[in-house]
């Protein structure tokens, strides 16, 4: 398993990372919104992990965020999750740090409608053009 | 003053449907903006309304060419959830088809490149060298593509063991002419001239753009998810990852190239080791629980994540094609070449838009003369010929 990212994730942010160790392959890392980004930033920036994707869900406490992170050498992934309030979902956009994020930040606002503060082109993407503004296919609200 | 050039939004070679838009300055490309979506059809919507057991089927519609790489992914992630373990003759079946998917996929783009830059010698022979690999996969699976072949816990079928032989005798003889096919392309000077230095990817911007597959390994990044990962049958068998340092056009079809061969490798080793014994371990439930399930299809790698409340039915499946994120590696790619070298540029990332068409044939009066289950006949038939007579 990534002991090594683990490890780091505790020692750098202690009891503000909730870890929960699914397999040697697999974690899951629950971080509040205040410690998103600065978490999201580690695990780009010092810890070399590659965004594979991110998948967004609306479930019954809120819409999740939940960010893909493989550590290929260590045939790994490690997963950061948060869970924003709704019914206005809104937070800081890893891509003005990460320009991977672009597309996959673009999907969950467009699916979801999560909003995300200095993302540089908040376009839709997928869903199509003529549907109006606030249609996000993936929620579930009454 | 920049002018605006619209390409799509239907690609005139790749026949497939985006929309780019070119700020140019005479001949030069200033930016690009990509526009996605046009067959949308809200698969991870659909997903949720289907059992564990169908969603595989749905997931190898998600594209033809990569029919194997999704449904090979969607299992590993419900395996994942469940900490099931599969037979050993199955991982070996899995890999099998799985980089005979990759060589037809790889030689279609050879085909194609030859195609876009205009030499037409090439995509007939590189399409001519991929028509035995579908044999290949027909007289295995039943089918050129689609091949219902994954299922959660193993495989879906067993293989005779009287197909392997002339599967083998197939991949010797594709390895040569793909050999001849190389030879060919990389001392061609008309192709140099198209490729080499053209549509440069540096290695920070492939890694800062999250770029996958060929198109990472053509810029110097050495990932590959089959050795990282190490699923299947991969970690049993010699072969190499390819990487190429230059990240222009020639890199990423040198590295196609020669990953065709290293996977006419995977493929003889994994028949001649082929173990006995069950093709599929039984599996009762999928429980509570996310899964993962990432591999490397031949575009790069396939992401699927799957959430189980513990019904026979995810609550939620995301799946991540790999074009989807090397698309963006495109406007840094295009930025300064000329507007003739954008198309082959946009064709080098090997932008997959996962198409599937149904087809009748009509004859020139408007009457049906064949319907989908003469059609489906037809291919069995064909199938049983294969299997007698290849």
């Amino acid at each position: 398993m990534s002991k090594r990212v683990l490890e780091n994730l505790k020692t750098t942010f202690g009891d503000r990372v909730e870890i929960h160790e699914h397999s040697s392959k697999r974690a899951y890392v629950a971080v509040s919104n205040d410690d998103w980004m600065t978490v999201l930033r580690h695990m780009y920036e010092v810890e070399g992990g590659r965004l594979t994707t991110a998948t967004g869900s609306d479930r019954p406490t809120g819409v999740e965020l939940l960010y893909h992170f493989a550590f290929d050498r260590e045939g790994t992934v490690v997963n950061i999750r948060t869970t924003l309030d709704k019914p206005f979902p809104r937070i800081e956009a890893l891509t003005k740090y990460y320009p991977a994020a672009d597309f996959i930040e673009r999907e969950i606002f467009d699916f979801l409608g999560v909003e995300f503060v200095g993302h540089p082109d908040p376009r839709k993407i997928l869903s199509s053009h003529d549907r109006p503004a606030d249609f996000h296919p993936m929620r579930r609200d009454e | 003053m920049s002018t605006t050039i619209p390409i799509g939004p239907f690609h005139p070679v790749l026949e497939e449907p985006e929309y780019i838009t070119l700020q140019v300055e005479g001949e030069t490309v200033l930016s690009a903006d990509i526009e996605l979506g046009r067959i949308h059809r809200g698969m991870e919507l659909l997903a949720e309304e289907k059992t564990f057991d169908q969603d595989v089927f749905l997931v190898e519609r998600i594209c033809g060419i990569c029919s194997a790489s999704h449904s090979w992914a969607a299992t590993l992630a419900m395996e994942d959830i469940g900490g099931i373990t599969i037979p050993d003759r199955a991982r070996y079946l899995r890999t099998i088809v799985h980089e005979l998917e990759r060589l037809h996929s790889h030689m279609l783009w050879v085909g194609l490149a030859g195609h876009i830059i205009g030499y037409w010698t090439v995509f007939m022979w590189g399409w001519k060298y991929r028509e035995p690999v579908l044999d290949a996969l027909e007289a295995i699976t039943g089918n050129r593509n689609n091949y219902a072949w994954y299922c959660p816990g193993g495989v879906r079928r067993d293989v005779p063991d009287e197909v392997w032989p002339p599967v083998l005798k197939s991949m010797d003889e594709f390895a040569e002419k793909t050999n001849l096919l190389i030879g060919a392309i990389l001392n061609d000077p008309v192709i140099l001239g198209r490729l080499k230095g053209v549509g440069i990817l540096t290695k920070e911007d492939a890694i800062a753009y999250g770029t996958l597959g060929p198109t990472a390994r053509g810029s110097g990044v050495d990932i590959d998810v089959r050795r990282d990962e190490s699923y299947g049958a991969y970690d049993e068998v010699d072969w190499k990852v390819i990487t190429q340092p230059d990240g222009d056009c020639l890199a990423v079809a040198v590295v196609r190239l020669l990953e065709m061969i290293e996977a006419t490798k995977i493929i003889k080793q994994c028949i001649k080791n082929l173990p006995k014994g069950e093709i599929r371990s039984e599996v009762r439930e999928i429980p509570r629980g996310e899964g993962i399930g990432h591999i490397e299809a031949p575009r790069g790698e396939s992401f699927h994540f799957i959430r189980s409340n513990g019904t026979n039915m995810p609550v939620r499946h995301k799946m991540r094609a790999p074009t989807f994120l090397n698309i963006p590696s495109y406007r840094p790619r295009v930025k300064g070449e000329t507007i003739s070298d954008a198309t082959l540029i946009f064709a080098v990332i090997d932008p997959c838009y996962s198409c599937t068409e149904r087809m009748a044939a009509v004859d020139p009066g408007g009457k049906r003369i064949a319907n989908g289950h003469d059609l489906i006949k037809l291919s069995h038939e064909k199938t049983e010929w294969l299997k007698k007579n290849l």
